[in-house]
């Protein structure tokens, strides 16, 4: 990739050195949100009309006959989150290997800093039955625009006789998830977790339970996520409720629960992602907080004290989940692309920089012994990590052990659009109530 | 004229009709329902979000006015040829950008940032008193951030007093009290209400100060409005919020109008 590859991206005429410099040790993806939305995917049926009943846009693309009919362009445009790829001095070792081997070219834009605005603006092409601009997009899965996206048949399916590297390596995590069965649309990128940390400097018994978020010992010191979803994810997890088969009924209670944790003058605030700047500054004591960010405070001697809990009740699990929109002009290179994202030797350079959960449990073993070109790639990452690799193949927190991936938690599928109502109406007065 | 049309009045239409429409969150289609009863009842969910804001920046405004009355004073009046310079050094601090000068509060006034460490190590605070995530945080920030807001209209009437009529004044016997109170002080009247408006109605609908300075109990109808439109997405009832708060803005102004009288506000706005 040359550097004017990356045009339109956010951070643009900033050396992205220069950028983590000014910002964190390193940035995290979740790091670059301004405001994380939450929430849902997979069957949306939809409120007011649209798209119901009649056939979708998508009913005629992404069958093997389509696919068949599609050729190679030898370029494709792929939307991502900032800082969220293997970056050395402005480039993207993983993307130019790729290049090198497939001559197609890619344009990588860094664009996508929340997932309800980012859907904002490719919907009005879409709509328009237009191409967006992007063959690949990153969405969340804990949160609506994906699952509008599904519902509105604005994907197109995925070609699985182009994903052997998918078949073959992708975890059990990001496999035929809740979300998306059968994988019909989505490849994961990457995952992470939204659990509790703490300061051990000020907290000395954590215990390992979501309630020291309730616990008045802490009021006026508890940190809790601005993010509906989240919001009502632990309020769930904290009565003992799995979110993800969860009923409206459930949601009021966790509603009546995290009103009272707010008016007994426990929480602090609801934050976005300025979280972590409490917890680091010690206003915070304990919060709930997202597992790559405090992988990354923990980098830096300063902030060894703070501590991602794993909770008995569980453990939320939001994945990025590439995907091709409909109209795309460069359907089969999108493909291609994806799927080399699953070989376990890409995925172990894209782990080193990224430090969320990886999608190819593998590639913890090209990590420790890369046997191809991330051999070179590794080491010439080394000293902007500043790591040793075994740092990231040892981390639970990149390749979870047993323990953690039981623990893990999905969540609440939302089946339509009163549903999503419903959870918004319920928890956003907590966080923006008066 | 055209661009008066084309960057004001297109988009204010298109908000005014957006908050009467119906909007699908997935789609994004919107339909004209002429749904006159989201704005009551948006009201109703959040007045106590706008009694907040009222509240707030009513406080800033205030604050900001006796802070930046006699700095606007003392320059007009003593800054002699360095006026421009002490201008400038009035200004300097604000060119850098908004989000990042409220995130410096947040860190100045954390718990363990040095002036709060430093009226702990005075005996003057107790130690679990703070400032951060409180409604006088926010007020603080809201102040500091529109301060020149309110000092630039201030300088620009006193400036304009001509110093012969405070000769005159002082040639018929005023102290230098009476003739502050009855020569300078009404004449920076219209200067006065500028810096009220132009303070208190962006300061009203602010939504920064309050995420990174609030906690739990100071939500601004700013922040409302924001997550309706990036959280929830839903775009009708973002602009009925909006439009709501336009509203109250424009009530307020006219009231303040009537009261002070807006015969120089021109000059002045």
């Amino acid at each position: 990739m040359s550097d004017n590859n990356n045009t339109g991206a956010s951070y643009e005429g900033i050396d992205p050195a220069l950028w983590r410099g000014l910002t964190q040790p390193r940035l995290t993806r979740r790091q670059a949100l301004g405001v994380a939305g939450g929430g849902i995917a997979a069957s949306l049926f939809l409120a007011s009309g649209a798209a119901s009943g009649a056939s979708l846009p998508n009913a005629k693309v992404g069958n093997p006959t389509w696919w068949k009919k599609q050729k190679l362009h030898h370029t494709v445009n792929f939307a991502n989150w900032p800082l969220y790829i293997d970056t050395l001095n402005g480039k993207y070792p993983s993307l130019e290997h790729f290049t090198k081997t497939t001559n197609i070219k890619v344009n990588y834009f860094q664009v996508i800093d929340d997932n309800t605005s980012f859907y904002a603006k490719i919907r009005p092409s879409l709509a328009a039955s237009q191409y967006t601009g992007y063959d690949i997009v990153v969405m969340t899965n804990n949160n609506p625009p994906l699952g509008y996206l599904m519902e509105l048949g604005w994907l197109i399916p995925l070609d699985h006789s182009m994903m052997s590297n998918f078949n073959k390596y992708a975890g059990p995590l990001v496999k035929n998830p809740a979300w998306d069965r059968g994988n019909k649309y989505t490849m994961a990128w990457q995952s992470g977790w939204t659990s509790v940390a703490y300061n051990s400097k000020q907290v000395k018994d954590p215990g390992d339970s979501v309630h020291i978020l309730f616990d008045k010992k802490y009021a006026g010191r508890v940190g809790m996520l601005s993010d509906p979803f989240e919001l009502g994810s632990v309020g769930l997890l904290a009565l003992g409720i799995e979110p993800a088969s969860s009923t409206e009924k459930d949601w009021s209670k966790a509603a009546t629960l995290l009103q009272k944790q707010k008016s007994d003058g426990i929480v602090a605030a609801y934050y976005d992602q300025s979280y972590i700047q409490h917890l680091k500054n010690g206003d915070v004591w304990v919060s709930q907080a997202y597992s790559g960010d405090i992988y990354q405070a923990n980098l830096s001697a300063k902030y060894k004290d703070l501590v991602l809990m794993i909770p008995k009740e569980g453990l939320m699990m939001w994945t990025d989940n590439m995907c091709i929109p409909l109209y795309a002009k460069n359907p089969k290179d999108a493909m291609t692309l994806m799927d080399y994202y699953y070989s376990p030797v890409t995925q172990s350079v894209v782990e080193y920089y990224n430090d969320y959960i990886c999608p190819v449990p593998s590639a913890k073993q090209q990590l420790l012994h890369p046997t191809s070109w991330n051999k070179a790639a590794l080491a010439s990452l080394k000293p902007e990590i500043g790591l040793p690799t075994t740092a990231t193949a040892d981390s639970p927190l990149v390749f979870p052990s047993g323990r953690e991936a039981a623990l893990t938690k999905t969540y609440y599928q939302f089946k339509n659009q009163e549903e999503i109502n419903t959870w918004t109406n319920l928890f956003m007065p907590i966080i923006q109530g008066a | 004229m055209v661009w008066l049309a084309l960057l004001f009045i297109v988009p204010l239409a298109i908000m005014l009709s957006l908050s009467l429409k119906t909007c699908n969150p997935a789609s994004g289609v919107c339909y004209m329902t002429w749904s006159w009863g989201e704005l009551p009842h948006q009201v109703s969910l959040y007045h106590s979000q706008f009694i907040t804001s009222l509240e707030y920046a009513a406080a800033a405004t205030v604050v900001d006015l006796v802070v930046s009355f006699p700095i606007a004073y003392w320059i007009a009046f003593h800054g002699g040829r360095k006026k421009n310079f002490f201008l400038m050094m009035l200004l300097v601090p604000f060119f850098v950008s908004f989000v990042i000068r409220t995130l410096v509060w947040e860190f100045i006034l954390s718990d363990n940032g040095f002036f709060m460490t430093f009226l702990r190590h005075a005996h003057l605070i107790s130690s679990n008193f703070h400032i951060l995530g409180t409604g006088y945080a926010v007020i603080a920030g809201l102040s500091y951030n529109y301060l020149p807001f309110t000092a630039l209209p201030l300088y620009v009437a006193l400036e304009r007093i001509d110093r012969r009529v405070l000769e005159a004044a002082y040639d018929l016997y005023a102290s230098r009290r009476e003739a502050f109170q009855r020569v300078i002080l009404p004449l920076s009247i219209p200067g006065i209400f500028a810096a009220f408006l132009l303070t208190f109605i962006p300061a009203f609908g602010d939504y920064v100060n309050q995420q990174i300075l609030g906690g739990t109990s100071s939500t601004m109808i700013g922040t409302v409005i924001q997550n309706t439109f990036l959280v929830t997405g839903d775009y009708a009832a973002g602009s009925s919020l909006s439009v709501v708060l336009l509203v109250i803005s424009l009530l307020g102004i006219w009231l303040y109008a009537r009261v002070l009288g807006s015969r120089s506000i021109e000059e002045y706005l």
